[in-house]
């Protein structure tokens, strides 16, 4: 798997705030990273940093081999970006824009083009100033996915779509994924990046926290099980492994460690199992148990 | 009533305390700059000073630009009636013209920016920011009234009494509100806040061009001039106070309207339609220059026709200096000694007021570069392969194309008219008008390069690039009149130029302020290409 993005203990102060403290991650091709993190975290600045908007203090980044900073121009032309506030020129259409964006680009497929408006279904002739938030956010979509690149960078690309846009919005994402190549999505929507992303880096306070695959997440935290019993349930608390019992009648809900499953089940079968449900762990949970801490 | 400006006095609250800052330096800056040349005057007063100056000022070309006198005579033209003559009319234009920009800063601005849709959605009345706006800018003008009187009456000068001295703040006070009444209106009409702007001081350009025309050939005319009500006063001689009243009646007339159309119309627009939008971009559009260029095209088209319609307001005056040199046995000697006739004198003079104008087009195109910036309109491009050199030196390049055409739509407006005025025996042909104005072409290239030396190391300093070009500008006005210090008149860039065709061609200083311009835009290069992108301030 070759390395498209590495990024390797970026800093980067404004002023006395510092927004980014030790910020590493890797981004493969032909995969999908899901960065997430409270707002403020530092997910805008870490971005803006790769796309040479600003200067990092300390630290590496390389997209391509190639320096963010030095070598920046090279990097762009092979890279598409949609940024997390689509502010557009008022007087211009949203056709007449995603038609610049592809030109500024170097050329897009104009076929492919179209097809996304009429996916998108944005109205191409009205003027920016007249769009709401979620159309300009698809201006900027359209423009990104008609060029053809080898890095996506997409920062919060669906707050505000509606959620039969969202899919479309993952079906694309889906295909450049399948293509080979690499996406670097910054949400706050976990569900979406529970959907499309491969790995997911979590980053507070400037620092990356977690990295990891959802599946090596999850293994860390414990699943939301729901079960009813013939006999007793109460007999489930005791378990080992078993965390926040709650009981109603005989509907017990608690948390699981997921090494103890074993044990759970085979005390459960005891009782005489009606039913059981095992949840594994949202991003959310994931996400929030980080947040507390 | 009470529902379309409720909270009013919270948002006027809220003004006050956004703005305190900056009304102190208007307040403050504006009113020393119209009380506190009264030592300077009073040196220029002494001896014969008075009556040379009285002569000079009957000459239409200065009329047209300064205003009229009523004083019948030299002897009774008293320090107050000279210090009223010259300053009164640019007092007040400077006041209307601040006000006219912190309305629609205000208002419209606003508006575009999505500030005003948060504030409406709370419990704020339709029209209640406009009131709020309104009461803080007559506010403010009151204030500089006061302020400038009270200056004026501390200098202590015979002939400048305490009610003249009121009288004469209360004019430019007024003035202020006068623009600020125009301002709200045009608010209402245009569709953006850069249309509402450009109108409002296009309104204003007008007003000045027309009351020029006036006050030459029969000042009874500049009264129906609503400009004219703020220097008619004639503060230290007739004292009237009669105009003031005039001014502040139409100011309310006007306010009440545009609250009238601010009432009917949405939120966001304007009275004039919007024009249908294309699916396509034109080819013209698809590069970085077409983008420039179709950005700044509204402010370029408006500054470049304001560029002819002044010269050639200037320019027809030209046919009515031999006339008053003719009538006039002491300017006549005055100006046949000097080898040079009247009209090249006031060439070189009317160059340099013009083109300092022109330099405003160029610094307008360099600044939107960092506007566009930090209203994200340029993120997305900063991933292509566009680079920063490619954004800086094409906004630099326009706008140095802006200023060259300027000067050249400048000078023809002037030369054009004033050859055609002067008719057959005219001392003076189009290249001697164009030279005149090239000649002025490296301040041009100042400016910009000043500009473009901000932007690219302390972009939000944007602004005061048009303060050092106003206080260039007033210093080379005002220089001749005061009698500066050479070092301190050097402190703006337009007086290392000599003034053609009066004065040679001095190709040593032509070439040095084009060379220290170029560098200066290499190193705002050099700082734009280093400095992190200001998004979202």
């Amino acid at each position: 798997m070759t390395n498209i993005v590495k990024v390797q203990g970026l800093q980067k102060s404004f002023g006395k705030f510092k927004a980014l403290h030790d910020v590493s991650f890797t981004v493969n091709a032909g995969e999908v990273v899901g960065f997430i993190g409270p707002n403020g975290a530092g997910k805008s600045t870490t971005i803006r940093t790769l796309l040479g908007i600003i200067h990092r203090d300390a630290g590496d980044a390389k997209i391509f081999g190639k320096d963010v900073w030095k070598d920046s121009l090279e990097i762009h032309k092979r890279i598409s970006y949609v940024p997390g506030d689509v502010a557009l020129w008022g007087s211009l259409t949203g056709g007449e824009i995603i038609d610049l964006f592809m030109k500024l680009h170097g050329g897009g497929d104009k076929n492919k083009r179209d097809y996304l408006i009429n996916r998108f279904e944005l109205d191409p002739k009205k003027k920016a100033k007249g769009y709401s938030k979620g159309n300009r956010q698809k201006v900027g979509l359209i423009a990104a996915l008609s060029v053809d690149s080898d890095l996506y960078i997409f920062d919060e690309p669906t707050s505000g779509l509606d959620p039969l846009m969202e899919a479309v919005f993952q079906d694309e994402v889906e295909k450049i994924k399948l293509a080979g190549k690499a996406i670097l999505l910054s949400s706050h929507i976990l569900s979406e990046v529970e959907r499309l992303a491969d790995k997911v880096v979590i980053i507070r306070q400037g620092k990356v926290v977690e990295t990891g695959t959802l599946d090596e997440l999850r293994h860390l935290t414990r699943s939301t099980v729901t079960m009813v019993t013939q006999g007793d349930v109460a007999a489930m608390a005791t378990v080992n492994g078993v965390h926040d019992f709650k009981q109603s009648g005989n509907q017990a809900t608690f948390s699981a460690d997921n090494e103890c499953i074993n044990d759970i089940l085979s005390e459960a079968a005891k009782l005489g199992v009606k039913k059981f449900e095992s949840v594994p762990p949202t991003l959310e949970d994931l996400f929030m148990r980080h947040y507390e801490v | 009533m009470q529902e379309k400006f409720a909270r009013s006095r919270v948002l006027f609250v809220q003004y006050m305390k956004r703005d305190w800052k900056k009304i102190i330096a208007w307040v403050i800056g504006l009113g020393l700059f119209s009380a506190a040349f009264v030592p300077a005057f009073e040196e220029i007063g002494k001896g014969q000073g008075l009556r040379g100056m009285y002569e000079t000022l009957q000459n239409p070309a200065m009329i047209s630009m300064v205003g009229p006198t009523p004083v019948e005579n030299a002897a009774d033209y008293t320090l107050g009636a000279m210090y009223a003559h010259e300053m009164l009319l640019f007092c007040g234009l400077f006041a209307m013209i601040i006000a006219a920009l912190h309305v629609v800063s205000h208002t419209r601005k606003e508006e575009d920016l999505g500030l005003t849709e948060l504030v409406r959605s709370f419990q704020v009345g339709r029209q209640a920011n406009s009131l709020a706006v309104i009461a803080e800018v007559v506010m403010i003008n009151i204030l500089l009234a006061l302020v400038i009187g009270g200056m004026m009456t501390g200098f202590g000068v015979d002939t400048m009494t305490a009610g003249g001295a009121f009288l004469f703040g209360a004019s430019i006070g007024m003035a202020g509100i006068l623009g600020a009444a125009i301002a709200l209106v045009m608010a209402q009409i245009m569709p953006t806040s850069s249309g509402a702007t450009g109108s409002s001081l296009g309104i204003v350009g007008l007003l000045y061009i027309l009351r020029a025309g006036t006050d030459v050939s029969n000042v009874d005319f500049s009264m129906i001039n609503p400009m004219g009500w703020t220097y008619l006063t004639y503060p230290f001689t007739e004292n009237n106070w009669f105009p003031l009243i005039l001014a502040a009646v139409f100011s309310v007339i006007v306010v009440i309207i545009a609250f009238a159309l601010e009432g009917g119309r949405d939120m966001g627009a304007g009275y004039l339609p919007e024009r249908e939008g294309r699916e396509s971009a034109k080819k013209s559009l698809l590069s970085v220059p077409g983008l420039f260029t179709k950005l700044n095209k509204g402010v370029m088209i408006s500054w470049l026709i304001a560029f002819v319609i002044m010269g050639a307001a200037y320019g027809s005056i030209y046919g009515d200096m031999q006339a008053f040199l003719e009538s006039n046995e002491i300017m006549s000697q005055m100006f046949t000694i000097s080898g040079v006739s009247i009209e090249e004198a006031f060439t070189g003079t009317i160059m340099m007021v013009m083109i300092g104008l022109v330099s405003i087009l160029p610094i307008a195109i360099v600044n939107k570069l960092f506007s566009e910036e930090t209203r994200l309109h340029l993120s997305q491009l900063y991933a292509t392969k566009v680079t920063r050199a490619q954004l800086y030196w094409t906004s630099v390049i326009l706008a140095i194309l802006a200023g060259i055409v300027g000067i050249l739509l400048a000078s023809s407006g002037l030369g054009g008219t004033a050859i055609s005025a002067m008719g057959d025996g005219s001392p003076m042909n189009m290249w001697d008008f164009f030279s005149a104005g090239y000649n002025f072409l490296p301040s041009v290239l100042f400016f910009t390069g000043l500009a473009a030396l901000v932007l690219g190391w302390a972009p939000r300093l944007g602004k005061a690039v048009y303060a050092y070009l106003g206080y260039s500008f007033a210093l080379n006005y005002f220089g001749g009149i005061l009698d500066l210090p050479e070092w301190f008149s050097k402190t703006a860039v337009q007086s290392w130029i000599p003034r053609m065709p009066a004065d040679p061609f001095d190709a040593a200083t032509f070439i040095t302020i084009s060379v220290i311009s170029v560098a200066l835009m290499v190193m705002g290069y050099m700082g734009y290409r280093k400095r992190d992108m200001v998004e979202g301030a």
